[in-house]
């Protein structure tokens, strides 16, 4: 197995809940410190041995500092020397997907082709920050995907007259260094994403679900690739879940409670009625409609533990806790990001991971 | 001379009326589908009077638009005696009631936007959703200069050459501007700021990023006072962004008019090719 650590760069304040927050509710002095913070987790991640650093995109709230993905990661390919750089990542059907093939392409030389590329659908409150129909999200994203495929690959410029997109002509510059292309992994929690994803041949990412339902959807992804005669590497399920580990399981979660971490909170998809109302409309959850109330339900610290949503304990708690999510999702990724946001807890508890838990990680 | 053409046309469009409510007669102005009051938008204009433009035309394609002339407004005798913004409210609430609608859409333009907020206030659930355009309940404390129809004009749009200098009645204007100045209360109002946040009808905020009158800076307080209200900036529009950019403006009111809050979400497919 591999870990990969997760920073979305939490906003180190108190931020009001809902979604979009007010500007004025930010910190200039409290947000740069979380940038930095975030960075010096990223690069004590590397130093520790994680196998990869992860970014991801999201707007207009505290829970996330970052917008574009790609800039952070820009900063990463100076901060982390040997660890992967995951985008988990930019939500392709509200971008311009040329420019995500351009950035992608200059990440991977920055690199010396360390990248790897997620392409999302994202939640549906981000369909509001670009103004785009959420009910055309699986259609924009799968066109994307093909055109990102084809300006990474062709050698001459092409024009592309698609459903979504048109461009006249496309050459982009620089090549990506890995051949074909950097690995590729959509998010695919729905039957719709898994087969989407067995389709294209891409790698899985399961994020803010349960290990019943992250194993359920892992299972039809590989039936699907079967069906297609391929059978995805264990390397292309990535399991992403809270983690904190102290020295003993009291401290983990006296750690919890003191960040207030313990308690139900509402996460981004929930946040906001009208917002969820609208995207539920529009069959943005697809098939698993039913199974997303259950995804994104409100959970105190222990529920969380049981649904294999975050890792918590002790090193000797969490590494049972991460054997469950071998065994029963069968993810060769685990990519954890912190859930006690105080920075020195955060710190010791990537610390006593990277110590603890990455060498028997990497065993199994 | 295409946009006056445009906004006689909108005007032709609409059937004049008069009904009797609270002691005045009201003048009004009424185009669209006639689906029962679900579907009413009613009006209220600003401290310039009953002008309709061509955003009154377009959204009446689809909404049962009725444009209200205040009491003491254009050919109506003098109002002297509405006491306050809520007395005279009150007598416009009685007019929705005397044309039978028991739920609708009100909107208000300027000093109607107030006198809009005080009708909301006053009908709690009849009420569907609030359009506030270019409202004058927070104002700056000074105002720009409006002594002559000039000036008065350059004020209301973002691009003046492109539209006429509007004739106006001295004596209209000067029984108008008395009952304005009697009536709109100070810029800044803590008797009415107290009752906002209870006003949790959806409200949509519209304002010109080129408002000179109510700077579009003042659009944050209707977001930090109201219950429920979202703001929406009108690019390269002025403090009448209905005649300035009507199509804009029509857009976001009739989705905001369908859809209430989940107009945030968009519903236009990004299709170019099938």
């Amino acid at each position: 197995m591999k870990a990969a650590l997760f920073n979305p760069i939490r906003y180190g304040g108190p931020s009001p809940s809902g979604w979009p927050v007010a500007p004025s509710a930010y910190d200039l002095e409290i947000g740069q410190r979380s940038m930095l913070d975030a960075l010096e987790n990223l690069r004590l991640a590397d130093q520790l041995g994680f196998d990869w650093v992860t970014v991801a995109e999201h707007h207009y709230a505290g829970f996330s500092l970052t917008p574009n993905p790609m800039v952070l990661a820009g900063a990463l390919t100076q901060v982390v020397k040997r660890a992967k750089i995951a985008l988990l990542g930019p939500i392709v059907p509200v971008l311009n997907p040329i420019r995500v093939a351009e950035e992608y392409a200059m990440l991977d030389n920055l690199t010396g082709g360390r990248v790897i590329a997620g392409l999302l659908r994202g939640t549906p409150n981000e369909y509001v920050t670009y103004n785009i129909n959420p009910a055309e999200s699986r259609d924009r994203f799968e066109e994307a995907l093909a055109l990102i495929r084809r300006a990474w690959s062709e050698p001459e410029p092409f024009g592309w007259q698609g459903r979504y997109y048109q461009y006249r002509s496309v050459a982009v510059w620089p090549r990506v260094v890995q051949a074909p292309h950097p690995a590729l992994y959509m998010s695919g929690s729905s039957p719709e994403s898994g087969a989407m994803a067995a389709r294209n041949r891409l790698g899985l990412g399961l994020a803010f679900t349960t290990v019943p339902l992250a194993s359920q959807a892992a299972r039809f992804y590989r039936e699907e690739a079967g069906k297609l005669g391929w059978q995805p590497d264990p390397d292309q399920v990535i399991y992403r879940m809270g983690f904190h580990v102290a020295e003993t399981d009291e401290q983990a979660m006296a750690d919890m409670v003191e960040s207030g971490g313990d308690k139900p909170h509402v996460g981004l998809t929930m946040s906001n009625k009208a917002v969820l109302a609208g995207a539920m409309a529009s069959g943005y959850f697809g098939k698993a409609a039913e199974e997303q109330r259950d995804r994104v339900a409100p959970r105190d610290a222990a529920e969380r533990v049981e649904k294999g949503q975050i890792l918590l304990g002790s090193p000797e708690t969490v590494w049972r806790q991460i054997c469950r999510v071998r065994d029963e999702v069968g993810a060769g990724i685990l990519d954890l990001f912190p859930t006690v946001p105080i920075a020195d807890r955060t710190r010791r508890s990537i610390e006593v991971f990277g110590t603890k838990l990455l060498p028997r990680l990497h065993e199994n | 001379m295409a946009d006056q053409m445009a906004e006689r046309n909108a005007s032709s469009a609409f059937l004049e009326r008069k009904l009797e409510a609270d002691g005045f007669t009201i003048r009004y102005l009424e185009a669209g589908p006639q689906s029962g009051g679900a579907h009413a938008l009613i009006c209220m204009h600003g401290a310039g009077g009953l002008r309709l433009s061509r955003m009154h035309e377009i959204l009446a394609r689809t909404w049962r638009v009725i444009a209200f002339e205040t009491p003491g407004f254009g050919t109506s005798k003098a109002n002297e005696r509405s006491r306050d913004m809520a007395e005279l409210a009150g007598s416009l609430c009685a007019a929705v009631a005397a044309l039978g609608i028991t739920a609708y859409n009100l909107m208000g333009t300027s000093f109607g936007g107030k006198l809009a907020t005080y009708m909301a206030l006053q009908e709690g659930e009849k009420l569907q959703s609030l359009i506030l355009i270019s409202p004058a309940v927070f104002r700056p404390a000074e105002r720009p200069p409006m002594a002559t129809p000039e000036d008065r004009h350059k004020l209301m749009h973002a691009h003046p050459e492109r539209f006429p200098v509007t004739l106006s009645n001295p004596e209209v204007d000067s029984k108008q501007e008395t009952l304005v100045r009697r009536l709109i209360g100070p810029p800044r109002d803590p008797a009415l700021e107290e009752k906002l946040p209870g006003l949790s009808v959806p409200t949509l905020v519209v304002f010109g990023t080129e408002d000179r009158l109510t700077p579009p800076e003042m659009a944050r307080c209707y977001r930090q006072h109201y219950g429920n209200a979202h703001l929406m900036l009108i690019y390269d529009a002025a403090h009448r962004v209905d005649l300035d950019r009507p199509e804009a403006v029509a857009e976001v009111v009739g989705d905001f008019l369908a859809r209430k809050e989940r107009f945030l979400v968009s519903e236009q497919s990004g299709v170019i090719h099938p």
